[in-house]
């Protein structure tokens, strides 16, 4: 028995021994393009133990013949493609398939090259903002860094509330994305900023039309797509502090970045930022109560690989902002005063404190995504957010309400998502996919005030697929159609005078709930179908040219304040109405692009044309009165609208300077050419017209050009900018002038024409800037950079059309930014 | 995948269960009310009481004016105003609330009626006037207007008029009257 189990024990042994002598096995098998399945020629694969190398055949196979058994390392590298480290265990012949990630340097690039001309791949019109641009907007607001692009304007309240606007258009018809999917901060009211830290961010896609169908149909104005930094498959952090003063606000910001890769696929970023500013100040007067305090962070953790990957990112944004004490007022009487006076009424000395009138928002975002990729399909993504937006408002009030919020309403929304990515083809690429958003609206019933916006539940659900087609070289045509259903359920007491004033006691009884004092519960419930519709051919004729021509179509529910404002507005002097009858709006719209990049040129030109039938827009209607006075009335009714424009952009190095270069140690020679001096211009015109009433419409941005000249390395790495920003006056403009009847001091009325329809004149406004970047910085691997700006460089006394605050203050003055950066 | 599509479905719908009715908010700070008394100084039974009742507040219906007794010619009033919230329930008296905060309000009088005077005689805790109580003079008979304008955080000292005294409107209300 013990003999018997000896000998197996040495015979298992020998057999071993005599399998690891033996050196007769054979390696072989395919590389294959892990994307379409493609088999790769010409790859190449090194055995590092033997030293052996082997080049793949034109069907993509390989062999390594009379290799030992045993455990081998394999380098395996195809040009375009990610290099593959690969360990095998040999102890028989084997046959082992390989996959190469080979479309990845296609798939990413795209991003890379088409900085300025975003999206060559696709029809639409669209611009990048690129990263050292967004480098000097540290310190300022994502809406201020997004006036950069051609045919976006900023529509603001005071100097801290910006909302941006494109090609005329802004709030609920502009979405804004961030990491994947859309940002939910009440966005429908005009004094609500993005909820966005632009520091947090990596770079900024802007589309301009509805074209951008993952994201929802109903951006009629445009989608803002942020992103946060690509992944980098190597281990290394890098990181970045940056420190901004400014003279206008005695304030600055801080903010820090710090990103880890591994090359293992893991990777981290953090972001945190802290902002103060005192009150601004206008060349003549303090702007009393306008100073801000934000804060921010942003958290992601995740993992990429070739073929899966998945991310957790936390956002979480704090702003209290003051809004300028003059803007707030009780009366039409008191407005009129203000625009007589020309300037505030309450200008206090400067102070970092922010009282009454104020916003306080805090927003959080909590967000998922995984991605799994399968070979000769493509890529599946999920998505899953949560996001919550508290927003609070502190009016001038009486008494013991003094310190409590006028307004205070928290909204939840979440939003789950699937998108499929099918990019095997060779000359097509398809996307489609679904998703879902649920949202709650609470406002907090203690805030003594009655609800600006109701409590609502709204749920939005919605499928898209798009094509894209390259039937050649020089042509790209793509397609895409998207359906959505809305469902909004809201609660809302009106006043119940109102309710009967506007009929809807006789038009909507069915949404009747109940009696309670003068007011009644209402439970209104609509249901919207959308339809999104974008097609268009691109057309390249050479490396240097190419045309475009993209057509969008889309529907826009009305939104939570279109449908259900009832009250006073105390910046405008007025009330407003919302109409519970509203139907959607549809929006087509028509973008033309021209491309030319000749030598030391880049020029764009996008003329553009949106027609939009049942746009939603408030209208005077009357005039009510009050215990205060007198107030016009404005409602929201639908016209049928078209706006349409022109932007251009170029881009000019009109100085380079050629150096010679020797190439190491050979003696071949060649040209360095080194940019020197560079000219940027951009110009926007727009013609909105309300086609229903036959009159221009209201608050479209005036023509303005916008020039700056850089010249580089004027001294080492010491660069040196002037910028001029042209704003000409608003010249076509709807009359919504009103009368109210002013008191005199000897006791008679007056009737004063309240004129908040006059644009302001134009202006011309001068920047100045140098800034200075020294590598290898005290002998570290980052890089030091200092700037100084100097804004509004003469001190020009100016008001703009777009700011809400125009009736009361002038801008801002002259500002000196001084930013400090270390990156590595 | 799959896990992640049950998980995102779960999450929507435990999301979906609060569908109580909201809570009614009553405006606290509206004033619908405006009651003007004047109280003849030689004759307690002549009393004339100004009043305007806004009863929806900042809603469509427009304020209703009375004006219950007879002023007078050349008559020496006592005069007081009150501002109300009748909305609410028991009523505010948003009177104790400016008095409260006397250096931050001031009432205005403005007259078209020939001959008649207010003279402001309660003043804030500075010493300037407030106008919650005033003398009223009238001279000879004649109709015409009287403003009362009751100002949120005006200038102080000022002109004593409501131009010069900026500030916001909180009350801005016009009877017609007559001087008998």
């Amino acid at each position: 028995m013990f003999f018997k189990n000896t000998v197996f024990v040495i015979a298992l042994f020998c057999a071993v021994l005599t399998n690891a002598q033996e050196c007769n096995f054979t390696l072989k098998g395919a590389i294959i393009d892990f994307h379409d399945g493609q088999r790769l020629e010409a790859a190449q694969l090194y055995i590092r133990e033997l030293n052996i190398a082997a080049v793949t055949s034109a069907t993509g196979t390989y062999e390594f013949k009379d290799l030992c058994a045993g455990s081998y390392t394999i380098y395996i590298t195809h040009i375009d493609c990610e290099p593959k480290q690969l360990t095998v265990k040999l102890s028989a012949n084997k046959q082992q398939d390989i996959f190469l990630e080979h479309h990845i340097d296609q798939l990413q690039a795209i991003k890379i090259i088409a900085d300025v001309h975003d999206d060559y791949q696709s029809t639409q019109s669209s611009t990048r903002i690129k990263q050292e641009t967004l480098q000097e907007f540290r310190g300022a607001t994502l809406g201020d860094a997004l006036e950069t692009v051609q045919g976006v304007t900023a529509l603001k309240t005071g100097n801290s509330v910006v909302k941006p606007v494109i090609h005329g258009l802004y709030g609920s018809r502009v979405a804004i994305v961030n990491n994947g999917l859309r940002l939910q901060d009440q966005e429908w009211g005009v004094e609500h900023a993005p909820n966005i830290d632009v520091n947090a961010i990596n770079t900024i896609q802007v589309i301009k039309g509805a074209s951008a169908l993952r994201y929802g149909g109903d951006a009629v104005g445009g989608t803002i797509v942020l992103e946060p930094a690509r992944f980098i498959k190597k281990d290394t952090i890098k990181g970045s502090v940056t420190l901004q003063g400014q003279s206008n606000g005695r304030g600055g910001t801080i903010t820090s970045q710090l990103d880890r890769y591994r090359k293992s696929g893991w990777y981290q970023h953090v972001t945190a930022t802290a902002k103060r500013l005192g009150d601004f100040e206008a060349p003549d007067y303090v702007l009393s109560n306008t100073g801000s305090e934000t804060r921010a962070l942003h958290l992601t953790t995740g993992y990429e690989s070739l073929a899966y990957g998945a991310s957790v990112t936390y956002n979480y944004y704090d702003a209290r902002i003051g809004i300028l004490r003059a803007s707030h007022i009780g009366s039409a009487a008191d407005l009129v005063r203000s625009i007589n006076a020309g300037q505030p009424f309450v200008v206090n000395d400067f102070t970092y404190a922010i009282n009454a009138p104020r916003q306080e928002v805090v927003h959080h975002a909590l967000q998922a995504s995984a991605y799994k990729r399968f070979s000769g399909v493509g890529k599946l993504t999920a998505l899953y957010s949560f996001q919550l937006n508290n927003r609070l408002e502190f009016d001038i009030r009486r008494g013991a309400n003094a310190n409590r919020a006028a307004l205070d309403i928290d909204l939840q929304t979440q939003i789950a998502a699937l998108h499929m990515l099918i990019d095997v083809l060779p000359k097509t690429t398809i996307e489609m996919g679904i998703d879902g958003a649920y949202q709650v609206n609470r406002p907090n019933p203690d805030t003594g005030v009655r609800r600006l916006i109701p409590d609502y539940t709204s749920v939005k659900a919605g499928g898209f697929a798009s094509v894209l087609y390259k039937p050649s070289d020089v042509w790209i045509l793509d397609a895409g159609l998207r359906y959505d259903h809305f469902m909004i359920d809201a609660s809302k007491f009106y006043i119940q005078s109102r309710w009967e004033s506007l009929g809807y006691n006789e038009q909507y009884p069915q949404f009747e709930v109940a009696q309670q004092g003068n007011q009644i519960l209402t439970n209104p419930v609509f249901n919207y179908d959308l339809l999104a519709f974008t097609a268009g051919a691109k057309r390249v004729f050479n490396e240097h040219y190419d045309v475009a021509l993209n057509l969008s179509t889309a529907n826009r529910a009305p939104n939570p304040s279109e449908l259900f404002s009832d009250g006073l507005h105390h910046a405008l002097a007025t009330i407003e109405l919302g109409r519970l009858d509203l139907k959607m709006e549809q929006s087509f719209k028509l973008n033309a692009i021209f491309h030319a990049n000749v030598g030391k040129l880049d020029l764009e030109i996008n003329p553009h044309i949106n027609r939009i039938n049942d746009f939603i827009q408030l209208i005077p209607t009357g005039v009510e009165t009050t215990t205060r006075g007198a107030f016009p009335v404005f409602q929201y009714e639908q016209v049928n609208a078209q706006i349409a424009g022109i932007d251009l952009s170029a881009g000019y190095d009109f100085w380079t300077r050629k150096t010679l270069k020797q190439n190491g140690n050979s003696s071949e020679l060649t040209y360095d050419v080194v940019k020197m001096a560079h000219i940027d211009s951009r110009f926007s015109y727009l013609h909105g017209q309300n086609l229903t009433m036959n009159e221009p419409l209201i608050d479209m941005p005036p023509v303005q050009f916008t020039n700056r000249l850089t010249f580089y390395n004027v001294w080492k790495k010491l660069d040196v900018y002037v910028a001029n920003q042209t704003v000409l006056e608003q010249a076509r403009f709807p009359d919504y002038d009103y009368e109210a009847p002013v008191p005199q001091n000897d006791g008679s009325f007056v009737n004063e024409t309240v004129r908040i329809s006059q644009p302001p004149g134009s202006y011309s406004l001068w920047d100045v800037g140098i800034s200075y970047e020294k590598k290898q910085f005290l002998g570290t691997q980052g890089a030091a950079r200092v700037s100084l700006v100097a804004q509004n460089l003469l001190n020009t006394t100016y008001r703009n059309y777009l700011n809400r605050q125009r009736f009361y203050a002038d801008e801002v003055g002259r500002n000196f930014n001084v930013q400090l950066n270390y990156h590595f | 995948m799959k896990k992640i599509q049950i998980l995102a479905i779960a999450l929507l719908a435990i999301s979906c269960n609060d569908d109580d009715a909201p809570q009614l908010i009553n405006e606290e700070e509206v004033i619908t009310t405006v009651e003007v008394s004047l109280t003849n100084l030689a004759d307690p039974t002549n009393l004339v009481v100004l009043k305007s009742v806004d009863n929806d507040g900042d809603g469509p219906n427009e304020p209703v004016f009375t004006v219950t007794g007879t002023i007078l010619a050349n008559t020496n009033y006592l005069g007081s105003t009150r501002f109300l919230n009748e909305i609410e329930s028991p009523v505010d008296d948003i009177t104790l609330e400016v008095l409260e905060e006397s250096l931050e309000h001031e009432v205005f009088y403005l007259t078209t009626v020939a001959g008649l005077t207010v003279i402001k005689t309660d003043t804030d805790t500075a010493g300037n006037p407030l106008g919650l109580r005033f003398d009223l003079a009238t001279g000879a008979a004649g109709a015409g207007t009287i403003t009362v304008i009751l100002k949120h955080e005006p200038l102080k000292p000022n002109d004593n008029t409501p131009t010069g005294a900026g500030g916001e409107t909180d009350v801005q209300v016009t009877f017609n009257v007559t001087v008998q």
